[in-house]
Protein backbone atom coordinates (compact mmCIF):
# COMPACT_ATOMS: atom_id res chain seq x y z
CA UNK A 1 0.00 0.00 0.00
CA UNK A 2 1.64 3.22 -1.24
CA UNK A 3 -1.22 6.00 -0.81
CA UNK A 4 -0.19 8.73 1.86
CA UNK A 5 -2.70 8.90 4.75
CA UNK A 6 -1.79 11.95 6.52
CA UNK A 7 -0.43 15.16 5.14
CA UNK A 8 3.21 15.72 5.64
CA UNK A 9 5.21 18.76 5.36
CA UNK A 10 8.88 19.27 4.22
CA UNK A 11 10.62 22.08 6.32
CA UNK A 12 14.25 21.68 5.46
CA UNK A 13 15.68 18.32 7.17
CA UNK A 14 12.26 18.27 9.19
CA UNK A 15 8.88 16.66 8.19
CA UNK A 16 6.06 18.11 9.93
CA UNK A 17 3.02 15.52 10.34
CA UNK A 18 -0.49 16.48 11.58
CA UNK A 19 -2.67 13.57 12.76
CA UNK A 20 -6.01 13.91 12.59
CA UNK A 21 -9.09 11.74 12.88
CA UNK A 22 -9.95 8.59 13.84
CA UNK A 23 -7.20 6.51 14.39
CA UNK A 24 -7.50 3.07 14.23
CA UNK A 25 -5.14 0.10 14.32
CA UNK A 26 -5.17 -0.33 10.25
CA UNK A 27 -4.91 3.38 9.90
CA UNK A 28 -2.18 3.64 12.59
CA UNK A 29 -0.70 0.72 10.49
CA UNK A 30 -0.56 2.75 7.08
CA UNK A 31 0.85 5.71 9.25
CA UNK A 32 3.23 4.23 10.29
CA UNK A 33 4.31 2.57 7.09
CA UNK A 34 3.86 6.17 5.93
CA UNK A 35 6.29 7.94 8.04
CA UNK A 36 8.94 5.47 7.61
CA UNK A 37 8.96 5.53 4.03
CA UNK A 38 9.01 9.04 4.20
CA UNK A 39 12.03 9.43 6.38
CA UNK A 40 14.03 6.86 4.74
CA UNK A 41 13.22 8.38 0.99
CA UNK A 42 14.10 12.42 2.51
CA UNK A 43 16.57 11.49 4.73
CA UNK A 44 14.86 14.19 7.08
CA UNK A 45 16.79 14.24 10.56
CA UNK A 46 14.04 15.54 12.47
CA UNK A 47 10.28 14.92 12.35
CA UNK A 48 7.42 17.18 14.40
CA UNK A 49 4.45 15.20 15.12
CA UNK A 50 1.47 17.56 15.61
CA UNK A 51 -1.60 16.60 17.88
CA UNK A 52 -3.52 19.96 18.27
CA UNK A 53 -6.11 18.48 15.66
CA UNK A 54 -6.39 15.44 18.20
CA UNK A 55 -9.09 16.18 20.73
CA UNK A 56 -9.55 12.72 22.02
CA UNK A 57 -5.98 11.19 22.94
CA UNK A 58 -6.38 8.15 25.23
CA UNK A 59 -3.36 5.42 25.90
CA UNK A 60 -4.21 3.70 22.63
CA UNK A 61 -2.83 7.19 20.57
CA UNK A 62 -0.20 7.32 23.40
CA UNK A 63 1.13 4.55 22.84
CA UNK A 64 0.86 4.54 18.92
CA UNK A 65 2.45 8.13 19.74
CA UNK A 66 5.67 5.94 20.97
CA UNK A 67 5.87 3.82 18.80
CA UNK A 68 6.36 6.53 16.02
CA UNK A 69 8.77 7.70 17.76
CA UNK A 70 10.64 4.90 18.21
CA UNK A 71 10.91 3.73 14.30
CA UNK A 72 12.08 7.26 13.34
CA UNK A 73 14.58 7.16 15.86
CA UNK A 74 16.04 4.05 15.38
CA UNK A 75 15.83 5.45 11.62
CA UNK A 76 18.59 7.98 12.88
CA UNK A 77 16.45 11.00 12.88
CA UNK A 78 14.62 12.79 15.86
CA UNK A 79 10.99 13.23 16.59
CA UNK A 80 9.04 15.32 18.85
CA UNK A 81 5.33 15.57 19.56
CA UNK A 82 3.68 19.43 19.56
CA UNK A 83 0.22 21.01 20.12
CA UNK A 84 -1.13 18.98 23.06
CA UNK A 85 -3.89 20.46 24.12
CA UNK A 86 -5.30 21.37 27.54
CA UNK A 87 -7.67 18.85 27.96
CA UNK A 88 -5.75 16.26 26.96
CA UNK A 89 -2.73 16.70 29.18
CA UNK A 90 -4.67 16.72 31.69
CA UNK A 91 -6.62 12.88 30.62
CA UNK A 92 -3.21 11.44 30.23
CA UNK A 93 -1.69 12.80 33.49
CA UNK A 94 -4.72 11.34 35.40
CA UNK A 95 -4.93 8.38 33.61
CA UNK A 96 -1.45 7.65 34.61
CA UNK A 97 0.35 7.19 30.67
CA UNK A 98 3.82 7.10 30.87
CA UNK A 99 4.86 9.67 28.37
CA UNK A 100 8.33 10.24 30.31
CA UNK A 101 10.35 9.78 27.21
CA UNK A 102 8.31 11.55 24.44
CA UNK A 103 9.72 15.20 23.65
CA UNK A 104 7.34 18.15 23.54
CA UNK A 105 6.92 21.15 22.22
CA UNK A 106 3.72 23.69 22.51
CA UNK A 107 4.06 24.55 18.68
CA UNK A 108 5.71 24.04 15.59
CA UNK A 109 8.30 26.91 16.26
CA UNK A 110 9.49 25.71 19.49
CA UNK A 111 9.12 21.97 18.46
CA UNK A 112 11.44 23.07 15.34
CA UNK A 113 14.16 24.66 18.28
CA UNK A 114 13.35 21.39 20.23
CA UNK A 115 14.52 19.40 17.45
CA UNK A 116 17.95 21.61 16.67
CA UNK A 117 18.85 21.04 20.38
CA UNK A 118 18.17 17.07 20.09
CA UNK A 119 20.04 16.83 16.94
CA UNK A 120 22.99 18.80 18.54
CA UNK A 121 22.72 15.73 21.36
CA UNK A 122 21.43 18.01 23.80
CA UNK A 123 19.00 16.59 25.60
CA UNK A 124 17.73 19.96 26.93
CA UNK A 125 16.50 20.28 30.27
CA UNK A 126 12.89 18.29 30.42
CA UNK B 1 -111.16 -7.20 33.34
CA UNK B 2 -109.88 -3.49 33.26
CA UNK B 3 -106.54 -2.39 30.84
CA UNK B 4 -104.29 -2.87 34.44
CA UNK B 5 -105.26 -6.20 34.96
CA UNK B 6 -104.43 -7.37 32.02
CA UNK B 7 -100.93 -7.61 32.76
CA UNK B 8 -101.83 -9.27 36.02
CA UNK B 9 -101.69 -6.99 38.37
CA UNK B 10 -104.51 -5.62 40.32
CA UNK B 11 -104.47 -1.70 40.54
CA UNK B 12 -105.02 -1.46 44.32
CA UNK B 13 -101.08 -3.78 45.11
CA UNK B 14 -99.61 -1.80 42.52
CA UNK B 15 -100.21 1.41 43.72
CA UNK B 16 -99.14 0.27 47.46
CA UNK B 17 -95.71 -0.71 45.44
CA UNK B 18 -95.73 2.29 44.50
CA UNK B 19 -95.87 4.27 47.83
CA UNK B 20 -93.52 1.65 49.54
CA UNK B 21 -91.46 2.66 46.75
CA UNK B 22 -91.62 6.09 47.29
CA UNK B 23 -91.11 5.91 50.99
CA UNK B 24 -87.97 3.75 50.80
CA UNK B 25 -86.69 7.14 49.54
CA UNK B 26 -85.96 8.15 53.07
CA UNK B 27 -83.25 10.84 51.98
CA UNK B 28 -85.67 12.70 49.15
CA UNK B 29 -88.56 14.44 50.00
CA UNK B 30 -91.21 13.72 47.23
CA UNK B 31 -94.17 16.29 47.11
CA UNK B 32 -97.00 16.07 44.97
CA UNK B 33 -98.37 19.69 44.49
CA UNK B 34 -101.86 21.00 42.99
CA UNK B 35 -102.18 23.52 40.31
CA UNK B 36 -101.72 26.25 42.73
CA UNK B 37 -98.61 24.89 44.66
CA UNK B 38 -101.19 23.43 47.36
CA UNK B 39 -99.11 19.81 48.94
CA UNK B 40 -101.50 17.31 47.81
CA UNK B 41 -99.56 13.87 48.56
CA UNK B 42 -96.56 13.95 51.28
CA UNK B 43 -93.56 10.79 51.57
CA UNK B 44 -92.54 9.81 54.47
CA UNK B 45 -88.97 10.83 53.12
CA UNK B 46 -90.36 14.51 53.14
CA UNK B 47 -91.70 14.04 56.72
CA UNK B 48 -87.83 13.31 57.56
CA UNK B 49 -86.57 16.03 56.23
CA UNK B 50 -88.91 18.52 57.04
CA UNK B 51 -90.50 17.61 59.98
CA UNK B 52 -94.14 18.46 59.27
CA UNK B 53 -96.33 15.12 59.09
CA UNK B 54 -98.69 14.80 56.03
CA UNK B 55 -101.60 15.85 58.29
CA UNK B 56 -99.87 19.04 58.98
CA UNK B 57 -99.02 20.10 55.72
CA UNK B 58 -101.42 18.62 53.26
CA UNK B 59 -103.60 21.49 51.74
CA UNK B 60 -101.20 24.12 52.63
CA UNK B 61 -99.04 26.30 50.01
CA UNK B 62 -95.29 24.42 49.84
CA UNK B 63 -94.30 27.87 50.73
CA UNK B 64 -94.32 27.43 54.12
CA UNK B 65 -90.91 25.22 53.13
CA UNK B 66 -89.47 28.74 51.92
CA UNK B 67 -87.57 31.43 53.60
CA UNK B 68 -89.74 34.45 54.78
CA UNK B 69 -87.45 36.29 52.35
CA UNK B 70 -88.63 34.16 49.77
CA UNK B 71 -92.21 33.70 50.37
CA UNK B 72 -92.54 37.46 50.51
CA UNK B 73 -91.24 37.83 47.00
CA UNK B 74 -93.16 35.41 45.66
CA UNK B 75 -90.93 32.85 44.32
CA UNK B 76 -92.73 29.99 44.75
CA UNK B 77 -95.15 31.41 42.02
CA UNK B 78 -92.95 32.08 39.82
CA UNK B 79 -91.16 28.67 39.80
CA UNK B 80 -94.16 26.79 39.33
CA UNK B 81 -94.85 29.49 36.12
CA UNK B 82 -91.95 28.79 34.67
CA UNK B 83 -92.23 24.76 35.22
CA UNK B 84 -95.86 25.36 33.61
CA UNK B 85 -94.44 27.21 30.84
CA UNK B 86 -90.99 25.35 30.01
CA UNK B 87 -91.04 21.96 31.84
CA UNK B 88 -88.67 20.47 34.33
CA UNK B 89 -86.65 22.20 35.87
CA UNK B 90 -83.58 21.75 38.69
CA UNK B 91 -82.03 24.07 41.06
CA UNK B 92 -80.24 24.64 44.76
CA UNK B 93 -82.43 26.81 46.92
CA UNK B 94 -82.31 27.25 50.69
CA UNK B 95 -85.45 25.73 52.80
CA UNK B 96 -86.24 25.64 56.09
CA UNK B 97 -87.54 22.65 58.28
CA UNK B 98 -90.69 22.84 60.80
CA UNK B 99 -88.08 23.95 63.93
CA UNK B 100 -86.76 26.74 61.55
CA UNK B 101 -83.41 24.83 60.96
CA UNK B 102 -82.24 26.15 57.02
CA UNK B 103 -80.87 23.09 55.10
CA UNK B 104 -79.27 23.78 51.13
CA UNK B 105 -81.74 21.56 49.02
CA UNK B 106 -81.32 20.46 45.57
CA UNK B 107 -84.80 20.64 43.92
CA UNK B 108 -86.54 18.88 40.68
CA UNK B 109 -89.90 20.37 39.78
CA UNK B 110 -91.84 18.01 37.22
CA UNK B 111 -95.46 19.23 36.01
CA UNK B 112 -97.76 16.69 35.69
CA UNK B 113 -99.85 17.00 32.74
CA UNK B 114 -102.96 15.89 32.34
CA UNK B 115 -105.10 14.29 29.76
CA UNK B 116 -106.22 17.29 27.82
CA UNK B 117 -102.70 18.75 28.11
CA UNK B 118 -103.26 21.01 30.78
CA UNK B 119 -100.68 21.23 33.86
CA UNK B 120 -102.54 19.62 36.55
CA UNK B 121 -99.89 19.89 39.09
CA UNK B 122 -96.64 19.20 40.09
CA UNK B 123 -94.12 16.74 41.48
CA UNK B 124 -91.38 18.39 43.59
CA UNK B 125 -88.39 16.26 44.72
CA UNK B 126 -85.72 17.55 47.26
CA UNK B 127 -82.62 16.50 49.17
CA UNK B 128 -80.14 18.04 51.40
CA UNK B 129 -76.65 19.02 50.57
CA UNK B 130 -76.10 21.63 52.72
CA UNK B 131 -73.00 18.99 53.99
CA UNK B 132 -72.21 18.28 50.36
CA UNK B 133 -72.17 21.75 49.86
CA UNK B 134 -69.94 22.63 52.93
CA UNK B 135 -67.38 19.96 51.89
CA UNK B 136 -67.22 21.45 48.44
CA UNK B 137 -66.91 24.97 49.75
CA UNK B 138 -64.24 24.13 52.12
CA UNK B 139 -62.48 22.45 49.28
CA UNK B 140 -62.52 25.55 47.03
CA UNK B 141 -61.36 27.43 50.36
CA UNK B 142 -58.43 25.39 51.34
CA UNK B 143 -57.53 25.15 47.38
CA UNK B 144 -57.60 29.24 46.99
CA UNK B 145 -55.84 29.58 50.13
CA UNK B 146 -53.02 27.24 49.17
CA UNK B 147 -49.62 29.49 48.96
CA UNK B 148 -48.34 27.35 45.77
CA UNK B 149 -50.16 27.62 42.20
CA UNK B 150 -52.92 24.34 42.56
CA UNK B 151 -54.03 22.49 38.93
CA UNK B 152 -55.62 19.38 39.67
CA UNK B 153 -56.37 17.20 36.64
CA UNK B 154 -58.93 14.10 35.64
CA UNK B 155 -58.00 10.82 34.84
CA UNK B 156 -57.37 12.23 31.20
CA UNK B 157 -54.98 14.63 31.85
CA UNK B 158 -57.34 17.38 31.27
CA UNK B 159 -57.27 19.90 33.87
CA UNK B 160 -60.23 20.45 36.49
CA UNK B 161 -59.73 23.23 38.84
CA UNK B 162 -56.98 25.26 38.87
CA UNK B 163 -56.73 28.10 42.03
CA UNK B 164 -55.98 32.40 42.21
CA UNK B 165 -52.84 31.30 42.09
CA UNK B 166 -52.29 28.99 39.08
CA UNK B 167 -54.66 31.96 36.99
CA UNK B 168 -52.07 34.66 38.99
CA UNK B 169 -48.47 32.39 37.77
CA UNK B 170 -49.48 31.16 34.51
CA UNK B 171 -51.20 33.92 33.03
CA UNK B 172 -54.03 32.07 32.30
CA UNK B 173 -58.01 32.85 32.97
CA UNK B 174 -59.82 29.74 34.82
CA UNK B 175 -62.03 29.47 32.08
CA UNK B 176 -58.79 29.20 29.56
CA UNK B 177 -57.59 26.33 31.53
CA UNK B 178 -60.20 24.16 32.85
CA UNK B 179 -60.90 20.97 29.90
CA UNK B 180 -57.89 21.93 28.48
CA UNK B 181 -54.37 18.34 28.38
CA UNK B 182 -52.08 19.77 31.47
CA UNK B 183 -49.30 20.19 28.62
CA UNK B 184 -50.33 23.40 28.02
CA UNK B 185 -48.56 24.60 30.53
CA UNK B 186 -45.80 22.69 29.95
CA UNK B 187 -42.96 23.90 27.43
CA UNK B 188 -43.49 21.93 24.05
CA UNK B 189 -40.00 20.25 24.17
CA UNK B 190 -40.55 18.60 27.43
CA UNK B 191 -44.23 17.78 26.13
CA UNK B 192 -43.51 14.32 24.63
CA UNK B 193 -41.64 12.97 27.81
CA UNK B 194 -44.15 14.76 30.11
CA UNK B 195 -47.09 12.16 28.30
CA UNK B 196 -45.07 9.04 29.31
CA UNK B 197 -44.60 10.39 32.76
CA UNK B 198 -47.93 11.41 33.62
CA UNK B 199 -49.54 8.24 32.46
CA UNK B 200 -46.37 6.13 34.95
CA UNK B 201 -47.63 8.69 37.72
CA UNK B 202 -51.47 7.71 37.12
CA UNK B 203 -50.48 3.88 36.88
CA UNK B 204 -48.81 3.96 40.22
CA UNK B 205 -50.28 7.36 42.26
CA UNK B 206 -48.10 8.19 45.22
CA UNK B 207 -47.23 11.96 47.30
CA UNK B 208 -44.19 12.46 45.62
CA UNK B 209 -42.10 15.73 44.13
CA UNK B 210 -42.33 15.67 40.53
CA UNK B 211 -38.92 14.92 38.31
CA UNK B 212 -36.93 14.02 41.12
CA UNK B 213 -33.12 15.76 40.35
CA UNK B 214 -34.72 17.27 36.86
CA UNK B 215 -34.85 21.02 36.47
CA UNK B 216 -38.57 21.64 35.62
CA UNK B 217 -39.77 24.66 33.60
CA UNK B 218 -43.41 25.95 33.40
CA UNK B 219 -45.00 27.68 30.33
CA UNK B 220 -46.43 31.01 30.70
CA UNK B 221 -49.63 32.10 28.55
CA UNK B 222 -47.25 34.49 26.59
CA UNK B 223 -44.85 31.74 26.02
CA UNK B 224 -42.29 32.74 29.08
CA UNK B 225 -40.73 29.75 30.60
CA UNK B 226 -39.58 29.94 34.48
CA UNK B 227 -38.44 27.27 36.73
CA UNK B 228 -40.79 25.51 39.02
CA UNK B 229 -40.73 22.87 41.60
CA UNK B 230 -44.04 20.30 41.48
CA UNK B 231 -45.28 18.28 44.15
CA UNK B 232 -48.23 15.31 43.05
CA UNK B 233 -50.81 13.63 44.94
CA UNK B 234 -53.20 11.43 43.89
CA UNK B 235 -56.91 12.31 45.20
CA UNK B 236 -59.57 9.13 45.21
CA UNK B 237 -63.27 10.93 44.37
CA UNK B 238 -66.70 10.14 43.09
CA UNK B 239 -65.80 11.32 39.27
CA UNK B 240 -62.58 9.19 39.76
CA UNK B 241 -58.70 9.43 40.68
CA UNK B 242 -57.31 13.05 40.65
CA UNK B 243 -53.93 14.38 40.37
CA UNK B 244 -53.52 17.73 42.44
CA UNK B 245 -50.24 19.56 41.17
CA UNK B 246 -48.98 22.13 43.78
CA UNK B 247 -46.24 24.36 41.18
CA UNK B 248 -43.80 26.51 42.84
CA UNK B 249 -42.07 29.13 40.92
CA UNK B 250 -38.59 28.52 41.96
CA UNK B 251 -37.16 31.95 39.60
CA UNK B 252 -35.92 33.52 42.44
CA UNK B 253 -34.19 30.64 44.42
CA UNK B 254 -32.49 29.34 41.11
CA UNK B 255 -31.18 32.56 40.16
CA UNK B 256 -29.65 32.71 44.40
CA UNK B 257 -28.43 29.16 43.37
CA UNK B 258 -26.82 30.42 40.48
CA UNK B 259 -25.60 33.37 42.04
CA UNK B 260 -23.61 31.41 44.57
CA UNK B 261 -22.36 29.12 42.21
CA UNK B 262 -20.79 31.89 40.48
CA UNK B 263 -19.27 33.85 43.28
CA UNK B 264 -17.55 30.18 44.24
CA UNK B 265 -16.17 30.17 40.95
CA UNK B 266 -14.65 33.53 41.11
CA UNK B 267 -13.17 33.07 44.65
CA UNK B 268 -11.37 30.02 43.00
CA UNK B 269 -10.58 31.96 40.31
CA UNK B 270 -8.83 34.59 42.32
CA UNK B 271 -6.94 32.19 44.67
CA UNK B 272 -5.48 30.71 41.49
CA UNK B 273 -4.10 33.21 39.60
CA UNK B 274 -2.00 32.81 37.33
CA UNK B 275 1.10 35.77 36.18
CA UNK B 276 2.86 36.22 33.07
CA UNK B 277 5.92 38.18 34.21
CA UNK B 278 7.92 37.76 31.34
CA UNK B 279 7.88 36.74 27.50
CA UNK B 280 7.41 32.71 27.68
CA UNK B 281 7.44 32.77 31.81
CA UNK B 282 4.29 32.22 33.63
CA UNK B 283 4.28 32.41 37.53
CA UNK B 284 1.59 30.51 39.42
CA UNK B 285 1.72 31.84 43.15
CA UNK B 286 0.12 29.42 45.52
CA UNK B 287 -1.27 30.68 48.52
CA UNK B 288 -3.43 28.46 50.83
CA UNK B 289 -4.00 24.95 51.30
CA UNK B 290 -4.83 22.76 48.31
CA UNK B 291 -7.53 20.77 48.07
CA UNK B 292 -8.36 18.43 45.49
CA UNK B 293 -10.68 21.02 43.86
CA UNK B 294 -8.10 23.93 44.35
CA UNK B 295 -5.67 21.48 42.59
CA UNK B 296 -7.94 20.82 39.64
CA UNK B 297 -8.77 24.86 38.90
CA UNK B 298 -4.83 25.53 39.43
CA UNK B 299 -4.03 22.72 36.80
CA UNK B 300 -6.54 24.09 34.54
CA UNK B 301 -5.85 27.53 34.97
CA UNK B 302 -2.46 27.18 34.22
CA UNK B 303 -2.44 25.19 31.20
CA UNK B 304 -4.99 27.08 29.71
CA UNK B 305 -2.39 30.30 30.60
CA UNK B 306 -0.13 28.02 28.72
CA UNK B 307 -2.06 26.96 25.79
CA UNK B 308 -2.75 30.96 25.39
CA UNK B 309 0.64 32.48 26.03
CA UNK B 310 2.90 29.79 24.76
CA UNK B 311 4.99 29.88 27.91
CA UNK B 312 7.72 27.66 27.67
CA UNK B 313 8.53 28.08 31.65
CA UNK B 314 6.37 27.96 34.63
CA UNK B 315 7.12 28.74 38.17
CA UNK B 316 5.12 27.10 41.08
CA UNK B 317 5.63 29.60 43.91
CA UNK B 318 4.42 27.82 46.97
CA UNK B 319 6.20 30.15 49.41
CA UNK B 320 2.26 30.79 50.22
CA UNK B 321 1.35 26.97 51.01
CA UNK B 322 1.29 26.39 54.82
CA UNK B 323 2.00 22.40 54.49
CA UNK B 324 3.25 20.13 51.79
CA UNK B 325 1.76 16.65 52.19
CA UNK B 326 2.02 14.12 50.12
CA UNK B 327 -1.52 14.71 48.60
CA UNK B 328 -0.64 18.20 47.64
CA UNK B 329 2.87 16.66 46.45
CA UNK B 330 0.95 14.87 44.10
CA UNK B 331 -1.81 17.88 42.94
CA UNK B 332 1.92 19.42 42.05
CA UNK B 333 3.21 16.39 40.21
CA UNK B 334 0.26 16.19 37.91
CA UNK B 335 0.36 19.74 37.36
CA UNK B 336 4.03 19.37 36.21
CA UNK B 337 3.74 16.57 34.20
CA UNK B 338 0.68 18.03 32.07
CA UNK B 339 2.25 21.29 31.79
CA UNK B 340 5.64 18.94 30.39
CA UNK B 341 3.35 17.11 28.34
CA UNK B 342 2.57 20.27 26.45
CA UNK B 343 6.00 21.42 26.18
CA UNK B 344 6.29 23.47 29.09
CA UNK B 345 9.17 23.20 31.62
CA UNK B 346 7.90 23.58 35.45
CA UNK B 347 10.16 25.54 38.19
CA UNK B 348 9.15 24.93 42.02
CA UNK B 349 10.15 28.40 43.80
CA UNK B 350 9.51 29.16 47.92
CA UNK B 351 10.67 25.47 49.46
CA UNK B 352 11.40 26.62 53.17
CA UNK B 353 13.71 25.23 55.01
CA UNK B 354 11.64 23.56 57.23
CA UNK B 355 8.97 22.04 54.07
CA UNK B 356 12.18 20.49 52.76
CA UNK B 357 12.65 18.27 55.72
CA UNK B 358 9.44 17.16 55.93
CA UNK B 359 9.50 16.68 52.46
CA UNK B 360 12.37 14.22 52.60
CA UNK B 361 10.60 12.97 55.45
CA UNK B 362 7.53 12.31 54.30
CA UNK B 363 9.51 10.39 51.18
CA UNK B 364 7.60 12.53 48.59
CA UNK B 365 9.58 12.27 45.43
CA UNK B 366 9.31 15.77 42.93
CA UNK B 367 11.13 13.23 40.65
CA UNK B 368 13.21 15.86 38.07
CA UNK B 369 10.91 18.86 39.14
CA UNK B 370 14.04 21.24 39.59
CA UNK B 371 13.24 23.43 42.89
CA UNK B 372 14.91 26.94 43.86
CA UNK B 373 14.91 28.53 46.90
CA UNK B 374 13.41 31.88 46.03
CA UNK B 375 11.09 33.38 43.05
CA UNK B 376 13.95 35.87 42.48
CA UNK B 377 16.36 32.31 41.87
CA UNK B 378 13.67 30.58 39.69
CA UNK B 379 13.25 33.73 37.95
CA UNK B 380 16.89 33.28 36.62
CA UNK B 381 16.54 29.95 35.84
CA UNK B 382 13.67 30.26 33.74
CA UNK B 383 15.50 32.88 31.82
CA UNK B 384 18.41 30.54 32.02
CA UNK B 385 16.65 27.89 30.23
CA UNK B 386 14.81 30.03 27.89
CA UNK B 387 18.64 31.26 26.48
CA UNK B 388 19.32 28.00 26.60
CA UNK B 389 16.21 26.43 24.61
CA UNK B 390 16.70 29.16 21.80
CA UNK B 391 19.84 27.82 21.22
CA UNK B 392 21.87 31.38 21.43
CA UNK B 393 23.57 31.30 24.77
CA UNK B 394 26.07 28.58 24.68
CA UNK B 395 27.35 29.88 28.18
CA UNK B 396 23.79 29.86 29.40
CA UNK B 397 23.49 26.22 28.82
CA UNK B 398 27.28 25.58 30.68
CA UNK B 399 25.90 27.79 33.52
CA UNK B 400 22.70 26.00 34.09
CA UNK B 401 24.61 22.28 33.56
CA UNK B 402 27.19 23.00 36.24
CA UNK B 403 23.78 23.92 38.31
CA UNK B 404 22.22 20.76 37.90
CA UNK B 405 21.18 18.22 39.23
CA UNK B 406 19.62 19.31 42.38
Amino acid sequence: MNEDVVPVMRIGDTLLVALQGDLDDTTVIRIEEQLTREVSRTAATGMLIDVSRLTMVDSFIARVLARIVAMVRLLGAQAAVVGIQPAVAITLVELGVPMGHLDTALNAEQGLALLERLRRGDTGLD
Amino acid sequence: MTASSADGQDPQPRLRDLEAMLDALADHAVIKLGPAGEVARWSRGAQALTGYTEAEILGRPVSVLQTAEDRDAGLMAQELETVRQHGRREFDGWRVTKSGERFLSHITLTPVVGDDGSVTGFVKVLRDVTESARTESLFHALLESAPDAMVIVGPDARIVLVNRQAEALFGFERDELVGQEIEVLVPTRFRRDHFGHRSGFLAAPQVRPMGAGLELWGLRRDGTEFPVEISLSPLETAEGRLVAAAIRDVTERRETEQRLQRQRDEILELSTPVIQVWDKILVLPIIGTLDTLRATRLTEGLLDSIARSQAEVAILDISGVPTIDTQVAQHLLKTVQAAALMGTVSIMSGVRPETAQSMVHLGIDMGRLRSRGTLQDALQLALTVLAERSGTAQTAARTLTSGEPR
